[in-house]
This record gives structure tokens, sequence and C-alpha cells, in this order.
């Protein structure tokens, strides 16, 4: 992947060169002048006009080669203009705030609301055509998005703990400029101007293309505004005028369009990756199938995952074999990153991408690795349930309740319409919620509500197994609680397995029946619940339990600590 | 609620846009160098002119008197819809104007359906196959789509497939010649239409594939979808349903917007094609000097964006729930029920 971006960026570059080239070197070479008939008219290409002539009989290769001075001219001084008032009057807003910063940026509203096109039309023609026109209109439109971004940066830096440091030992407004501001900011500068570039060359041909250019100099615009001024369709040499300035103006917007690309994706990469797998390869291929001793429902044998690192793999999962019997409740208790989360994740084959995974995951005593894409489906929600962490993102923030819930169904089940809709109410009762919540939308529930919701999601078609992955982050003490003790509730009323992951031990104990202790990716003790957490010598398990701040044992008076 | 708020300050900001529009066109011809008459007659027929003529020509067209004065008559020639003699066609604006706004609207709202449907189905297939050979085909295909000005499609099209071929007609919106029946006149009109339409939905494609495809790799990155990938729910409802339906919202903002611009943007294409809508009018009125023409184009393009921001500002609401105001109260909220 980030070999392809430097790629992208690499021919963005050499593109670019190339015409730069031309512009240069170019007029020099072609010895002919752009602006004197040197040939018949219409002439097709030979060997002495190696792209024919015009109308007028001039030489159309010299006429590119003029029109690459004037259009790069046009497009990289307006992109520097452009990026360097908006970078000034962006650095200035943001640093100095208040009445300034409003009225500068109602004014930017105002540039950006106002139609680009008819406005430089209108400008333009108040001005009289000619380069310093288009540089100037091309200018007046830009620079106001510019403005507007580099402010943004502008401010984060300013919000940063080394300049709130400097402020507060008295450091003078030039010494914090020189200082922090200017170095934060001016790498910003270099993609704004790219993608500047990049619009100011369209722009240009534009403008051009309407006549808006200086009448005495040829840009690539202006030599396609005569070609279409003088009806250049009707004539053989059509293909010879048009094309080539078009092409040109494209290999340029494309270059600058790759070069900030890949601009884009060096200082801002994208973060976060999604969990679609790719088309599944049987890659295990002795397996034994039905690996199944009685009473087990899940077990899992020497998993390691392995995630890209500075061109190694680096494991967070580290040769973990476990199993959950019918009915148990095993916890996984770590630190975070200490790999439990991607255990969840791995046993329902949801591990993003780039992870590369090992190891026999039997579910039933069937190797979910070997499952097709279908066969997953089926598995995931019906036979076993996911509970995710409370962030604030787990459920779909445009999608109502009920409609979220009934789509777990219908993803294993036919069902009406109104057996449905009471299988919604029956199971948010179950979870402690009123029917009335099912019409709303998941931004007005509280935290612990929306939990509960994910809690009734994951159990709505009874399956046999049910992940949580640290199903109380970022709820208050005493929701956590609740959540808890609606968990083991639950767990118990429909005698299911349970997987609980948490890196919160008093909550862990009070659930579970087996516990497993993770450390870096290694799994570092297990066994009963109980019996770990009074009779261990493992030193970590020790530092974890003897880290409880108040006495444990008795597990309705829990004080939970956050 | 808050989007209401917005929304109330933003209408004060179009008021503003709509003010700043007028001032650029009251301003222009004044502040511009020569005679502000030249603006409005052009050179010939200025020339003719007596400087008694003049005289009577500047306070007729609001030139006389305080420059306060000016702003205030001009002002008022606007809000009673009076933008003056268009010096071309020698009737008032608004009426050209009038006669020209159905084919703009035509050729811009055809394209855009398209243009919208297309962008936004090659970018959620792309984002869905992220890093794929298909997905960086689709990619490089559609930048290198945004870096072909419209207007050399434009003339592309026309060499190839009207001028080369003859399969389109080469300008204009309807022929000079009418065999009489609506269904020639319909078909009159298509035929002419397709080149346009087309161009202006390349042209536009890739920036409605650029935003879908970013703003669905940002989605399918949340959370919820891990959740809904968990429940077991087919793919094609955890593309549409769940990753699409929320990156939908950015894409909504910018179609409504992109009406707007359009109206303006549709300026260089309508020329190509020598199309009568509101692009070509604009620049005819520069090619030909008719200023009182410019500045009613301006104008109305100006209310044109800004109708289509308070459009969708106004109907964001409906489809994020989040903004939504509702009207029923649910009862205090019930942290431990």
């Amino acid at each position: 992947m980030r070999k392809t971006t430097k790629w992208i960026g690499l021919t963005g570059l050499v593109l670019f060169s190339a015409m730069l080239i031309f512009a240069i070197f170019g007029p020099m070479m072609i010895p002919y002048d752009a602006y004197k008939a040197s040939g018949p008219p219409f002439q097709s290409p030979n060997l002495e006009h190696l792209l024919g002539t015009n109308d007028m009989g001039q030489d159309l290769l010299a006429e590119l080669a003029v029109g690459a001075r004037t259009s790069l001219f046009i497009g990289i001084a307006s992109a520097i203009l452009a990026v360097f008032i908006g970078g000034l009057i962006g650095v200035l807003a943001g640093y100095i705030g208040g009445r300034f910063e409003t009225v500068v940026l109602r004014i930017i509203d105002i540039v950006l609301t106002l139609p680009f096109l008819p406005l430089m039309i209108v400008v333009a023609v108040y001005m009289g055509a000619g380069i310093f026109t288009l540089v100037f209109v091309i200018t007046l439109v830009m620079w106001a998005g510019k403005a507007r971004q580099i402010r943004a940066q502008t401010l984060s830096i300013k919000h940063t703990g080394p300049v709130l440091a400097a402020k507060t030992m008295g450091a003078s407004h030039f010494y914090i400029f020189y200082k922090h501001i200017i170095p934060g900011v001016v790498p910003i500068f270099i993609p704004q101007f790219v993608t500047g570039v990049n619009a100011a060359i369209l722009m240009e041909s534009s403008l051009s293309f309407l006549g808006m250019g200086d009448p005495l100099t040829k840009s690539w615009g202006s030599i396609l505004f005569y070609a279409n001024s003088r009806s250049a369709f009707l004539t053989e040499a059509w293909m010879w005028w048009i094309i080539p300035p078009g092409v040109c103006i494209v290999i340029v917007v494309l270059a600058f369009s790759l070069m900030g690309y890949y601009l884009e994706e060096r200082f801002n990469p994208r973060l976060g990756d999604y969990s679609v797998r790719e088309k599944r390869k049987k890659q295990l291929v002795k397996t034994k199938e039905h690996h199944s001793s009685k009473g087990v429902l899940l077990s899992v044998e020497s998993l390691t995952v392995a995630y890209p690192k500075s061109g190694d793999y680096r494991s967070v999962v580290d040769d973990i074999s476990f199993a959950v019997k019918n009915g148990e409740v095993l916890g996984i208790v770590g630190e975070s990153g200490s790999g439990k989360s991607t255990i969840a994740t791995a046993i329902i084959q949801q591990l993003k991408r780039p992870a590369k995974e090992s190891g026999e995951i039997y579910f039933e005593g069937n190797l979910v690795q070997h499952f097709d894409d279908e066969g997953l489906r089926q598995m995931r929600g019906k036979e076993i349930g996911y509970i995710a962490q409370a962030a604030m993102n787990a459920l779909n923030p445009v999608i109502r309740i009920d409609k979220q819930l009934q789509e777990a169904i219908r993803a294993h089940y036919q069902l009406s319409a109104k057996v449905m809709d009471e299988r919604v109410v029956e199971v948010l009762q179950k979870v402690g919620l009123d029917e009335k919540w099912r019409f709303a939308y998941p931004h007005e529930l509280s935290g612990g509500m929306k939990q509960r919701v994910i809690i009734a999601m994951a159990l709505i078609n009874k399956p046999k197994l049910v992940i949580a992955d640290e199903p109380t982050t970022g709820l208050d003490a005493i929701v956590q609680v609740e959540i808890v003790q609606l968990l083991r509730k639950l767990q118990k009323e429909l005698g299911i397995s349970m997987i609980y992951i948490s890196h919160d031990l008093p909550s862990v104990l009070s659930v579970t029946d087996r516990l497993m202790i993770m450390k870096e990716g290694r799994k570092v003790d297990e066994g009963p619940s109980v019996e770990l957490s009074k009779l261990s010598t493992n030193p970590y398990t020790r530092v974890l339990i003897d880290s409880i701040p108040t006495l444990y044992p008795k597990k309705e008076t829990v004080e939970v600590s956050r | 609620m808050k989007h209401l708020a917005k929304v109330k300050n933003k209408i004060g900001q179009y008021i503003l846009v709509i003010f700043v529009t007028l001032t650029i066109n009251f301003a222009l011809p004044r502040l511009a160098p020569g005679d502000p008459l030249l603006y409005f007659f052009g050179e010939t027929t200025i020339n003719e002119l007596t400087a008694e003529q003049k005289q009577e020509a500047l306070h007729s067209l609001g030139l006389g008197g305080s420059l306060w004065e000016q702003y205030w008559t001009y002002l008022k020639g606007v809000f009673t819809l009076d933008f003056g003699t268009s010096i071309k066609y020698g009737v008032a604006v608004t009426e050209v104007l009038a006669e020209r706004i159905p084919w703009t609207l035509l050729l811009v709202g055809t394209a855009l359906i398209l243009s919208l449907v297309i962008g936004v189905s090659a970018g959620a297939y792309s984002a869905w196959n992220r890093g794929k050979k298909r997905d960086l085909t689709i990619l490089t295909g559609m930048l290198t789509l945004e870096s072909i000005p419209g207007f050399w499609i434009g003339m592309m099209f026309l060499s190839i497939f009207a001028v080369q071929l003859g399969w389109f007609p080469t300008f204009g919106a309807v022929s000079m010649v009418q065999d009489g029946t609506t269904w020639g006149y319909i078909k009159d009109v298509v035929s002419h239409a397709i080149l346009p339409v087309l161009t202006i939905t390349l042209a536009t494609v890739g920036s409605n594939y650029l935003l879908t495809r970013s703003s669905m790799l940002e989605s399918l990155g949340q959370d919820y979808m891990t959740v809904a990938e968990a429940k077991g729910i087919k793919k094609r409802a955890l593309v549409f349903k769940h990753a699409l339906r929320n990156a939908l919202l950015p894409i909504y903002t910018h179609f409504t917007l992109s009406v707007g611009t359009l109206l303006g943007g549709a300026v260089v294409i309508e020329t190509v094609y020598s199309y009568p809508g509101i692009g070509r009018l604009l620049y005819e009125s520069v090619t030909a000097r008719d200023f009182p023409m410019l500045q009613g184009v301006f104008l109305l393009v100006t209310m044109g964006v800004i109708l289509a921001n308070l459009i969708a500002d106004l109907t964001y609401p409906l489809f994020d729930p989040r903004v939504r105001n509702r009207k029923e109260e649910k009862g205090e909220e019930i942290t431990h029920a």
C-alpha cells in the first residue's frame, strides 16, 4: 500500500517535470515563432510542422510550448499567491482569535458561497483581459479555502502543550510565532499549494477558453478558445489543434493530483481500517475435523495474530489456547493492548486487515477458519452473539433502535413484522428497557441504555456463546455494576456460555467461572476464578489481585473502582 | 435545537452574500477605469451621444447624484426586479433570463442526477473493495476524469459525435425547423441535450465519486460496522443500510450545493455547445459587452446558489435524525431503567 502511494507520487513528479522542461526549453528548441505564420494554414502534421499549423499558418507545436509557459506561470503564480495570502490571513485569524477571527471567517464564508466562475468572469470583464487579471481573479476566489484550512491547523497548534507552556512562561508573540506556529503550519502549505496549482490551471483554462486571457499571449486555454471560435471542428486539422492542448492540461492537472494524493497520505494518513476480509482462502489444509471433546463449545488452539510493523510482523496475540465449556463463563483479563479484543474478533473472524492469523478455532467442533462467507454469516449473531464496548459508536446513529434489533433477527429467521416486534419488546424488557425506547434513535439514549440495547441485540437470537468485549467501558460506576449484574443474570437465565473480556478485575471475578490472565499477547495464568484470586502464585496475577482497592469477596456489596 | 440556530445564523450569512453580490454589481462599473456609460451602452452608441444626452442617460441609469443616492436607487431597482435593459437584446434583463432558465435547468438537472447516481455507486463499490485492483482502477480513472477540463470533453464530443459522425446536432437546444408534432419536438430537444448532459455528467462525476469513496471509508471504519457485521447481516445490507446510509449525509450536502454552483459552472459547456442557457448567456454578455445582462446573470446565479444552500440546510434533518427536532417528548432519560 505504502509502496503504491510512493509510486503515485513519483509518477506525478515525473509528469510535471516533463511539462516543466517542455515549457522552459520547448520555445527555444522549436524553430518557429508561435505568433507568426510559418506555413500554409491547416497544414497537416509533417516533418516541418510536427503538429501541423492552425488557420493562420502558425506552428501548433510552437503554440503549445509557448502556451505551456503561460499556463504554468498563471497556475503556479496564483497558487503561490493564494496560499500566501490565505496562509497569512488564516494564521493571523487562528492566532489572534476574537472579533478579528469572526470577521475573517464571515468573509471567508461569503467568498466561498459566491459562485466562483461567474464571479471571476464579472471581475475579469471590468479589469480587462490579461495575464494579471487572470492571476488576480483566481487568487481572489482561491485564498478563502486556503485560509480556512490553515486557520484550523493554527488553532490546533495554538492549543498544544508546548505553546501553552511557552505562553505561561511569558514568551513573546514573536517567539511563539517563530518557534511554534510557523514550523507547525508551513508543512501544510505544501499540499495546499499543490492542490492550488491543480485548481488554478483548470480555472485558467476555463477563463482563457471564455476569452478572458491576454489576447496577445497564448495559453493552452486560449489556443482552445481560438479553435472553438474559429470552428476548428469543421476543418481537417481539428485533431491536431484541439487534442494536444487538452492533453497537456490533463497531464499537468493529473500530475498535481497525484502529487497531492501522495502528500495527503504522507502527512495525513487515514487512520483505522475496516473489518471486511479478503475473500476467504483455504490456507489451513490439514485439520482435524470434528474435534470435539464432550461439553466443549469453543476451543482455541495456539491462536496467533500478527500485524505488519516496520517491514516485519508483530504478534498482538501470541500462541493462545483455551476452551469454553457449555454454560461456562470465561473471563479474559489484561491491560489494554494485551490482545484481549483481538481474540474476540478472531473468534467471529472479523479481524481487521492486514492482520495475519494462524492457529485453530473450533466452534462446536468445526474449524471456523474453514467456514465460507455464508457459513460465517450464519454463525455470527445466531450462534455467537457479540457485545461490543459501550463506545459511543456501537449503534448505527441513523437507524432506529427497533430496526437495528429486527435486522439481527431477520438475518437468520423469516418472521412476520408482528412477531418480530413482539420479539423486540420481549428482549428489551429482558435487558430492563421500557418498550417505548424501541422507537428512539441511539443519540436519544444514555450510555447505559445504549449498552442494554447492544446486549439485547447480542441475545436476541438466543446464541450459544456470547462474547462481551469490555461491556462496561465508558459508563459511570453505578451503571457499570448494573450492566455486570444484568449480564450475569441473563447468562444464568439462558444458560449460555460467555467470554467476558475486561481490564476490570473486580467485575470479572463477580461474573466468571474461570479466568485467563493475559499480558502483552501471552497467557500468563489460568484457572477457576475463585481459586485464582486467592491462591495464584503468579506474580502478575498477584499484582492485579492485590491492586483491587477494597476487600472483594462479598459480591453484592462491591465497590467498583474505575 | 442546535440545528435550527445554525440555520438562522446561516440565513444571516446568505443575506450578506446577496448584499455583497449587489455591491459588486454596483461598484464594478463605477470603479472600473473610463466612462461608466461605456459599460452600459457600448462604444458605438456612446460616440453618437451629445453631452446633454449623456447627462440624461447618467440620470436614467442611476449614475447621477451622490454615490449614496445612486446606491439607494440601485437597490430599489433590484427589489422591484428591475435589472435594467439588455443592450444586446433591447428588452428587460429579466425577460431574457426567464427565457434561458428552463434550458439550463434541463441540462444541469439531468446531468446532476446522472452524475450523482454513477458517482455514488462507483464510490461505494470502490470503498468496499478498497485497495484491490478494481478499486485502484476506478480511482485512477476518476482522478483522470477530474483532471480533464469540462469544455475540452465537450469539444472532443462535439468534434467526434456531432461533426465527424453526425449523430447529434452541433449547436443549440432545438432545431430551426420543426415537424410540428409534440413527439418530434421532444426527440429534437433530447438529441440536442444528450451531448451537453453527458459532458456535464463526466465533468462532475469525479467529485461525487471521490467524496463517496472517502466518506464510505470513513463509515466502514466505525464501530457500528463491526457490530452490524457481528449480527450476521448480509453483505448487501451491510453496505447499503449501514455504511452508505451514513456516508450519504455529506454527499447530500455536497449535492444540493453543487446544484447552485453548476448553474454558473455550466457556462463553459453551454458555450461549447452554443446551448441557450444561463451560462451561455453569461458568455454572450461578456463578448457583447452587455453589462446590465452580465449583472443580472451574476445576481441570478448567486441567488441559485443561496437557494440551494438554504434547501440543503432545511432538509438536512430529514436525513440525519441527530439534528431532528422531536415533537413528542420521550419522557425523561431513565438511566437506571
